[in-house]
């Protein structure tokens, strides 16, 4: 028997394991598996937080382009634009940085920076490159996050988180304030306007403004806000001030303060102060209102307080020691008549009148007491020369009434008042406007305008304007007279006609003349018998011309003149006709005609010619003898022309009446033009000088 | 059974007793653990080292996918940035009209690292299993993968080049996104999935299936 054999196994080789054949190599896709997912996972868990913005407008927003940023900082960026449900804004939204999305809370706020530029300077520059972003602005806390922000139309006033102080700014008039306008501190800026906003009764102006740390520390009780815009010119007591701002609040407007008293409390955020118009009324305004220990005393008045306000000095020996603090109209029914009268209420300050530290009220009373008794009265007087206003003087005067200081009059203590000594200004100046109407200014102006009338009259005659015109004539004429060719050719030709009858007399020397010559000499014997006996005539042809003399020493001047001016005016009229321009074309064609006789005389049988000419001559000669006989009257009538001309000439010459008449009339006509050009010039210069005649 | 034709043409080395260097290809005697040429270690075929090839091809796969996600380069002209993908890329340039580029790009960085992906996975299938592919093609597509592996960096080079030229500050300026990175990653880790490939398995599955 066989022991039994154990069955045969079927053993199979263990199966390798998956995991233990496993290579290290697998290692390689884990980690770049886990370093993926890491990647994924940290982009996803860094991806932000989507918040929704809502603007008026998009303008230049554009998705997964526009940044917003913080301080400048990209903390985020634009991923989508849209519509707000009912269209009415438009919505953007953005993915923000993880680690900024706590601190958006409701402080947030949200604007879009685009390129500015304003009075106060450019901004946003960059954005004219870079296109528009968002530009966020929140505290450094974190508070309960807000997906959802209204966004802004501009930067806010203070980032948030700021330090300083946020007061509201109340004022009548708007013009004087204007968002972003700054807020000055003895010309340092040091805040900024919020946006003007009307007051729901509309009869003021608040706007907010927010003061930086550390200046809003000086904002207190006692600080004044005024309008510092622009520049401001005043007249008062103390002369012209001109006041002139940055030119930042010059375009802006801005509001300067400044802490106008000491002792003021601290005042909360969003206190309320009031704008004043200016520096002067914001200090004025402070002065007594502060004081607790101002002292009250009214002054009733009987005359006018126009020109006296609130606010107003009141002066003691010019150095003031309180203000005017109301001006009041008190119906006082002492009698049966109503009667009204002035009560000025006056706020004392006791320290600034001299009195110790410490004084009240009744050492004020005992100190105006005692002055009344004295002769102190309250009375008004005027600031300034050029000014309105009015101040109210402690006086002493010594010739006063007798009055007292009513201590116990309600409700103020009453101090007596005197008629001020104003000087009645404007009397004076009715007088002076009434002097000025009752000057005959009227009749200074018709007659100047009579005189104008006649000068300009006389200017327009006709005569007058037509007189320089004819002399210009008479000269053209003449010059055209002396510049004619002809003219300026006659010397030339009568030396030619000179030159051409010498040779005649050469030629006839030449010829057989001497026999011929004697004869006429014979004949000039007889000539010169006849000439004896008319030599015999000469004496009483003296005495004709002495006569003659005498006759045009006696001729009246006027006429002589009027003859002279016939003479002239014939003489224009001859030089200015066509005949006489024409005279010297004649005189040469006769020269010529002259020369042509004389060549032809040369040319024909010369002794022929000779005798015949001698002959002629002869008779010629006997002709003159037969003239000689004529000679007397001929000799008379000469002398006659010669006196007229030579009376003529006399009155025409250099000192003749005529032209020293003349003369004298131009130099009085000019001298007549000067005066009236020299009055238009100065009336034109200085219209006044009509009135005042100066 | 087309490979059992092929068996029966020709004789593998392993069948002969001998092995093959992967360094330089000389034919050793069967037991020799260093080439006799070129010194190099050598290790019997080892179907064991196909998984050094799934775990880098993994990895390779792993990495293409933020290579696509992520953006590539980062644009940024006159203070505007803009981000673009690859994908992204490729669609702008055929939009723009930049076939010629955008076809190259797209088939540099998309279609030459999923055909490596899908061609190193069917060659460590085709081990395993009965292919369809005979030996000699399945060779011919090893090497035309490892061939081509180190061009499919020509992604990388581009984004390296841009990066370091435009720099222009303001005006504009490139740089490079998470995708550079991933993508040179992926291309890296399939590069060495085709090396860790060793093409004698295809032989000796070949045998196997033969005997």
């Amino acid at each position: 028997m066989t022991p039994p054999e154990p069955a045969e196994l079927d053993v199979a080789e263990p199966r390798p394991s998956m995991w233990r054949n496993l290579s290290p190599i697998w290692l390689v896709p884990l980690v770049a598996l886990l370093v993926s997912l890491g990647v994924a996972w940290k982009s996803y868990a860094d991806r932000g937080v989507l918040i929704e913005i809502t603007f008026e407008n998009a303008s230049g927003i554009t998705p997964d382009d526009t940044t917003v940023r913080y301080r400048d900082v990209v903390i985020g960026k634009v991923e989508d634009v849209g519509f707000a449900d009912d269209l009415s804004r438009v919505s953007v939204w953005a993915r923000i940085d993880k680690e900024i999305a706590p601190y958006l809370d409701e402080d947030a706020t949200f604007w879009v920076v685009r390129p500015e530029v304003s009075a106060r300077g450019v901004s946003g520059l960059s954005t004219v490159l870079s296109g528009v972003y968002i530009e966020g602005a929140w505290d450094q806390t974190t508070g309960k996050a807000r997906t959802r922000f209204e966004g802004a139309d501009g930067p806010p006033l203070a980032h948030p988180g700021r330090a300083g102080r946020r007061i509201t700014l109340r004022t009548e008039d708007g013009r004087m304030v204007s968002e972003g306008a700054p807020v000055l501190f003895r010309g340092i800026e040091v805040g900024r306007l919020e946006r003007p906003r009307l007051t729901v009764s509309g009869d003021s102006i608040v706007v907010d403004a927010f003061i930086e740390a550390p200046h809003d520390r000086r904002i207190n009780s006692a600080t004044r806000f005024w309008d510092s815009s622009g520049f401001s010119v005043s007249i008062g007591a103390s002369g012209l001030s001109l006041d002139v701002d940055s030119i930042a609040s010059l375009v802006a407007g801005g509001i300067e303060f400044d802490t106008v008293f000491k002792g003021g409390r601290p005042v909360s955020s969003g206190a309320v102060f009031d704008i004043y118009p200016d520096e002067a009324t914001a200090r004025r305004t402070a002065f007594a209102r502060s004081r607790s220990g101002g002292v009250e005393v009214a002054v009733a008045f009987d005359e006018s307080v126009a020109g006296l306000t609130n606010g107003a000095a009141v002066k003691l020996g010019g150095v003031t020691v309180g203000e005017v603090g109301s001006v009041n109209a008190v119906i006082e029914n002492e009698s049966d008549e109503a009667e009204v009268r002035l009560v000025v209420k006056l706020l004392l300050d006791p320290a600034l009148m001299g009195l110790p530290q410490g004084a009240g009220e009744d050492e004020v009373f005992d100190f105006l007491e005692q002055a009344v008794t004295n002769g102190m009265r309250a009375r008004l007087a005027s600031s300034g020369l050029f000014s309105s206003e009015l101040f109210v003087e402690l006086v002493t005067l010594e010739d006063a009434d007798p009055a007292e200081f009513q201590r116990d009059a309600e409700p103020f203590p009453l101090l007596p008042s005197a008629p001020s000594d104003l000087p009645d200004f404007t009397a004076t100046a009715e007088g002076a406007l009434e002097r000025i109407s009752n000057l005959p200014i009227e009749e200074l102006i018709s007659q100047a305008v009579d005189t104008l009338a006649s000068i300009e009259a006389l200017v327009s005659d006709e005569n007058i304007r037509q007189a320089p015109q004819a002399a210009v004539a008479l000269l053209q004429d003449t010059r055209a007279l002396v510049s004619d060719p002809e003219t300026q050719a006659l010397p030339a030709e009568l030396r030619a006609a000179v030159a051409d009858l010498r040779s005649i007399m050469a030629e006839l020397e030449r010829g057989q003349a001497v026999a011929n010559l004697t004869a006429a000499l014979e004949q000039g014997s007889t000539i010169t018998a006849n000439l004896a006996a008319t030599s015999e005539e000469l004496p009483a042809l003296v005495d004709e011309f002495r006569a003659l003399a005498a006759k045009a020493n006696a001729l009246e001047a006027e006429e002589l003149i009027r003859a002279a001016n016939q003479l002239l005016s014939s003489a224009d009229a001859l030089i200015g006709t066509d005949d006489a321009r024409a005279l010297p074309g004649a005189m040469v064609e006769a020269l010529d005609e002259v020369r042509a006789t004389l060549a032809s005389l040369r040319e024909g049988e010369l002794v022929d010619n000779a005798n015949a000419a001698m002959a002629s001559a002869r008779s010629a000669a006997e002709a003159v003898s037969a003239a000689t006989e004529d000679l007397p009257s001929l000799t008379a009538r000469l002398e006659r022309l010669l006196a007229q001309s030579e009376a003529l000439l006399a009155d025409y010459g250099d000192n003749s009446t005529f032209n020293t008449e003349t003369l004298s009339v131009l130099r009085e006509v000019k001298a007549a033009a000067q005066a009236v050009s020299l009055l238009a010039r100065k009336i034109e210069r200085n219209p006044n000088s009509l009135v005042f005649g100066k | 059974m087309e490979n059992t034709e092929n068996a029966q043409r020709f004789l593998t080395a392993s069948r002969a007793g001998m092995i093959g260097c992967r360094m330089c290809g000389a034919v050793n005697p069967g037991d020799a653990r260093v080439c006799t040429r070129c010194s190099s270690a050598i290790a019997p075929p080892d179907p064991a080292s196909l998984q050094a090839v799934w775990a880098w091809l993994t990895a390779g796969l792993i990495a293409y996918v933020p290579a696509n996600v992520y953006p590539m380069l980062r644009t940024t002209t006159l203070g505007h940035s803009s981000d673009s993908t690859l994908i992204g890329g490729i669609v702008e340039l055929f939009a723009h009209g930049a076939f010629g580029v955008g076809f190259i790009v797209f088939f540099a960085s998309i279609f030459i690292p999923i055909a490596k992906f899908v061609a190193i996975g069917y060659l460590a299938i085709s081990v395993r299993r009965p292919s369809t592919l005979d030996s000699h093609s399945r060779l011919v597509l090893f090497e035309i993968v490892e061939f081509i592996g180190r061009w499919s960096m020509i992604d990388v080079f581009v984004v390296a080049i841009l990066t370091a030229l435009v720099q222009l500050d303001f005006a504009a300026s490139i740089s490079p996104g998470i995708a550079a990175v991933s993508f040179a990653l992926s291309v890296a880790f399939t590069m060495l999935a085709a090396q860790s490939f060793d093409p004698r398995l295809i032989w000796a599955a070949n045998s196997r299936s033969a005997e």
